[in-house]
């Protein structure tokens, strides 16, 4: 387990984010034939230290999900750069594994072999790779439905799979995209305490996005809150509550959530000094 | 189809129209039977017994069908991956679409002859379109988290298009096979139309120059029950193979 320090002083930076911006539609063609320009994401610089977990919190359609895909490569950011272990990212790849909103699972092949996919792609042999997974789906609590097909499962379900899919292949970096928005609550806290058990014994770095102030101050050694849509870093805070024994009774709980929660009430309120209906067309606008 | 039966026979014993154009359901009943046993030292029609007619076509389908199947799947993935053959194969493929079999097979019968290769060819080009398009279309409609997920778990590009991309596009890839058949079914009695007996075409176009009626009808009633059953049985596999159709 990473003591505090090591954590919180960046020493090597996992992720680094620099100058990044994204607008959807300004390359005309490729994504869409040059129809409305939405800027989500402006200006973002961040630098996440291995072994973090960092939380992203923000409004609806502020741009978390696209942070998170441009970290894991699905898209190259309008401006800007990104840089993962020192490298820049050109596409996606093992070291990164994303739980993404939805659960993406592949319905063609059994929970265990979804499970088993990124273990196979390892070259795994066959008995290695139904051993790891079928620990892993106990993990999640879905050992008994490891043979049937995704669409045979809940959304919950289908979620958690798709959590124990992520894991398989040990990436050093996780992102993963409002994991337990589908679980009920006590399912939801078996995985959050599940989860952050295996942080602290792998030292993963964990990007970690949520609508839940709450999971946010139980997980995170850093908290981000992003404004309206175009996302901007309105709030960082760093914490060290993850690494009390039970971070709920952490005497500087309260606290943290009213400074949290304060922050996103801002950021999800029509605040006029940050507001930015980010539809411009020239994309531009400094009107903020 | 009870009632159908009741209205044909009906229709046979009013002797509207002479037998010639409307046989009655029992003679096309009893040509089952002649077809299908040697009497009288003739075996069959035309030295063959109907299902020996119906299984040679029936062979003619399932080899065009399967050329079809695989030169369209190989067409479809490269159209659907590859934009460079997309502008240049995909307009082929239309091309070749439109066209009605029979105006190219006199071309087929000019360069393979009149046996089995021409009949082949054939059904192998009528059958191949509708597999391509619907492979070509299936493969862009791939979701691209699909293959963001295979790559985040350690793909490379190249395995993409085997693990990712045909089994997700394999519910429309056997709504094109499906069809594919169905043309191969329709196609061959054109095909036979050229030496075809053996064969169920052959039966029928020989039946036909001796204005034996209801050899032609009981030709076109065994194409179609087996036809159906075919179909049935693709339904079938279907169903094996793509369970989470429309359920993800
Ligand atoms: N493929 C796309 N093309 C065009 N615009 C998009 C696309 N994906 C997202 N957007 C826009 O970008 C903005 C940010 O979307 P994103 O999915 O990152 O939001 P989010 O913060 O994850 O929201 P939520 O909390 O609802 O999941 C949204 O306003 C959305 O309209
Ligand atoms: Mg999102």
């Amino acid at each position: 387990m990473p003591s505090p320090d090591e954590v919180l002083a960046v020493r090597t930076a996992a992720v680094r984010l620099t100058g990044v911006s994204l607008t959807y539609g300004a390359r005309g063609g490729l994504l869409r034939p040059r129809g409305t320009r939405v800027a989500a994401l402006r200006d973002i610089d961040l630098e996440i230290g291995a072994g973090a977990f960092l939380v992203i919190v923000g409004p609806s359609g502020c741009g978390k999900s696209t942070l998170l895909r441009l970290i894991a490569g699905f898209a190259p950011p309008t401006t800007g750069e990104i840089a993962v272990s020192g490298a820049p990212v050109t596409g996606p790849g093992p070291d990164r594994g994303v739980v993404f909103q939805q659960p993406r699972l592949f319905p063609w092949l059994s929970v265990r072999r979804n499970v088993e996919f990124g273990l196979r792609m390892a070259g795994l042999p066959a008995a290695r790779r139904r051993e790891r997974a079928m620990e892993l789906l106990g993990l999640v609590g879905l050992a008994d439905v490891a043979g049937q097909r995704p669409y045979e499962l809940s959304g919950g379900m289908q979620q958690r799979a798709a959590i124990a899919r992520a894991l398989a292949p040990d990436p050093a970096i996780l992102l993963m995209d409002e994991p337990f928005a589908a679980l009920d609550a006590l399912t939801r806290e078996r995985l959050q305490e599940e989860l952050r058990r295996i942080w602290q014994a792998t030292g993963k770095t964990v990007l970690f996005v949520t609508h839940s102030v709450d999971e946010a101050v139980y997980l995170g050694t850093r908290v981000i809150v992003l404004s309206r849509r175009p996302g901007r870093i309105v709030l960082d805070q760093p914490s060290e509550l993850p690494f009390a024994p039970d971070p709920h009774t952490h005497p500087g709980y309260p606290a943290l959530r009213e400074t949290i929660a304060t922050a996103v009430r801002r950021s999800a309120s029509d605040d006029p000094g940050q507001d930015d209906s980010g539809q411009d067309a020239s994309g531009s606008d400094d009107s903020g | 189809m009870l009632l159908l039966l009741a209205i044909w026979w009906a229709v046979a014993a009013a002797h509207i129209w002479p037998e010639v154009f409307v046989p009655a359901p029992g003679a096309v009943w009893e040509q089952l039977w002649l077809t299908s046993s040697v009497h009288e030292g003739r075996r069959g029609y035309s030295g063959y017994l109907l299902h020996e007619h119906l299984l040679v076509s029936l062979g003619r389908i399932g080899l065009g069908s399967l050329y079809g199947v695989i030169g369209g799947i190989a067409a479809g993935l490269l159209i659907g991956l590859v934009p460079t053959v997309r502008t240049l194969l995909g307009p082929l493929v239309t091309f070749v679409r439109t066209l009605p079999p029979l105006a190219y097979f006199s071309l087929l019968i000019i360069w393979f002859g009149i046996d089995e290769p021409p009949k082949i060819w054939l059904l192998f080009i009528a059958a191949m379109p509708p597999v391509a398009v619907a492979t070509a279309e299936a493969v862009r409609g791939v979701h691209e988290d699909y293959l963001n997920a295979a790559r985040s778990l350690g793909a490379r590009r190249w395995q993409l298009p085997y693990r990712i991309v045909l089994p997700s596009a394999l519910p429309e890839v056997i709504t094109g096979i499906r069809v594919a058949v169905g043309v191969a079914y329709t196609t061959v009695v054109a095909a036979e139309t050229v030496n075809g007996v053996p064969g169920i075409g052959g039966m029928i176009r020989d039946a036909q120059r001796y204005n034996q009626t209801d050899v032609v009808i009981l030709g076109l009633l065994v194409i179609g029950a087996s036809g159906l059953l075919i179909d049935t049985f693709l339904q079938f596999i279907e169903r094996l193979l793509v369970p989470w159709r429309g359920r993800a």
